[in-house]
């Protein structure tokens, strides 16, 4: 390394994350992050309507708790985290149903949310179903490791979403990621 | 280094999450190592299948518009049962909560409510022109007269922030918090005449109402004789729109006992009686009471 980013490095503070950078406003935290929230719930929950009802309860808790929760660095980790624990209470009181996600894929399609054509929308689901049997074969933590770090989040913020020591991370996914191809190479998946 | 790279330490290097020292020494290392070069490659490959098979479920469409919608409602609701629970413990701002609730009937209760309120307000400047020879009844007549604007403007203040999905920058609620300082402010008036209503208890409430209305009642009545038959006339006039006003909604609270909102409204009616028999009164003995 030569001196020049060695200055740059010894020049920023040593826990950059744990500033807060401010608070996000309500609504800024809902436009930036109800995506990673929606999906993290429906690749939990299996069903789009369930996902609805978590992430409606997840920014719920956001706003009851938006003077105690972290600034914006870590705002996306502690939603992941709520997102997780909501979705799989949910999953306990709830049974997964496919026909109840398909009548809501029907009837948001009449409101114009899905415009895909019917075989691809149907290509989609096959795809979906086989990467979430491959997912349901990894352990936790590792499976919702898999999942947040496809979401884009960092380690740190994986380890804050999953009360995991940041060290282990980058293990967990790597286990996962192989025992993932593993097993969507079984299913049938591009292997 | 020298060292061949573990599972973790290379996944760590492909996401991006080594310190740049360490980047930098497995950088070197895996342009010599063809053992951990072959194992970064399966882990890309692996990286690219898990990205291709997730990639649907997670570019699969996200209903944000109404995720946004029912967010705000639920997040209204929130707002709505925090101010009703911050109003049964304050007492004196309960009825309030009554305010926040548009059923049909109240609907129509607020607007008899708006009119009674509007006749009110004519009726004192008509007394303040027709008593020129009494400079306080200027001042003192304008006095109750800013107890109906809250209402109004706490109506007027909530109803667009249904539709404007507005910002929710912290737990505290300046739309509702505005409104509630405003109504013990008029309730204000009330406490100086009688002991503070409870509002939740419909009947020792109405009591206290009732008392007071028939004291100021037997106060007008004694100086009616001097009263000019125009302010009588205006005076008997909007007497009837609020006995109306309070007949209603004293039906509504006895039929549902249970409703605090009914109750809450029926003192609002009996609070507009009170202002009108107030500014009535005042005029009359020529002075404020205070």
């Amino acid at each position: 390394m030569n001196g020049q980013a060695r200055a740059l490095i010894e020049s920023m503070p040593n826990d950059i994350g744990t500033e807060a950078v401010g608070p996000l406003s309500f609504d800024e935290a809902f436009t930036l992050h109800h995506r990673a929230v929606f999906r993290t719930a429906r690749a939990v929950v299996r069903d789009s309507a369930l996902a609805e009802d978590v992430t409606q309860e997840v920014f719920l808790r956001l706003y009851r708790n938006l003077n105690s929760t972290p600034g914006e660095e870590l705002l996306r980790a502690w939603l992941l985290r709520v997102t997780l624990n909501v979705a799989r209470n949910t999953l306990r009181g709830q049974s997964r149903s496919m026909v109840r996600d398909n009548e809501y894929h029907k009837s948001t399609a009449e409101n114009g949310f899905f415009v895909d054509a019917p075989e691809e929308d149907y290509e989609r689901r096959v795809a979906i179903e086989e990467a979430r049997r491959a997912l349901d074969k990894i352990k936790e933590p590792m499976r919702s490791c898999l999942l947040l770090k496809q979401q884009g989040l960092s380690y740190r913020e994986i380890a804050n979403s999953l009360s995991l020591k940041e060290t282990n991370v980058g293990s967990l996914v790597a286990r996962g990621r192989k025992e993932f191809a593993r097993v969507y190479g079984k299913i049938g998946g591009k292997r | 280094m020298t060292r061949c790279l573990d599972e973790a330490t290379l996944q760590c290097y492909f996401d991006g999450e080594l310190s740049i020292e360490l980047m930098e020494s497995a950088t070197s290392h895996l342009a010599s190592c063809v053992t951990c070069a072959a194992a970064a490659r399966e882990l890309e490959e692996e990286s690219a299948l898990l990205t291709t098979a997730l990639a649907a479920e997670f570019e699969a469409s996200v209903p944000t518009e109404r995720l946004r919608q029912r967010i705000d409602a639920a997040v209204l609701g929130e707002r709505v049962a925090s101010a009703q629970s911050t109003e049964k413990r304050s007492g004196l701002a309960a009825f309030f909560a009554g305010l926040l609730s548009f059923g049909t009937q109240r609907t129509l209760g607020y607007a008899s409510l708006a009119v009674v309120l509007a006749f009110g307000a004519v009726a004192g400047l008509v007394m303040m022109k027709d008593t020129p020879e009494n400079p306080e009844v200027t001042a003192e007549n304008k006095a109750p007269q800013p107890a109906p604007q809250p209402e109004a403007s706490a109506v007027a203040a909530y109803t667009p922030w249904v539709d404007k999905k507005p910002e929710v920058q912290s737990a505290e609620t300046p739309v509702l918090n505005r409104p509630v300082r405003n109504i013990r402010q008029n309730k204000a008036t009330l406490v100086n005449y009688t002991p503070a209503p409870t509002p939740v208890k419909l009947l020792p409430g109405e009591r206290a109402y009732l008392q007071t209305i028939a004291r100021l009642d037997s106060t007008i009545q004694s100086n009616a004789k001097d009263m000019k038959p125009s302010l009588r006339a205006e005076y008997e006039r909007n007497l009837a729109v609020v006995d109306r006003a309070i007949a209603a909604t004293r039906t509504a609270a006895k039929s549902n006992p249970n409703d605090p909102d009914a109750a809450d409204f029926m003192f609002a009616a009996y609070q507009s009686k009170v202002d009108l028999l107030n500014t009535i009164a005042d005029v009359r003995a020529g002075g404020p009471r205070d």
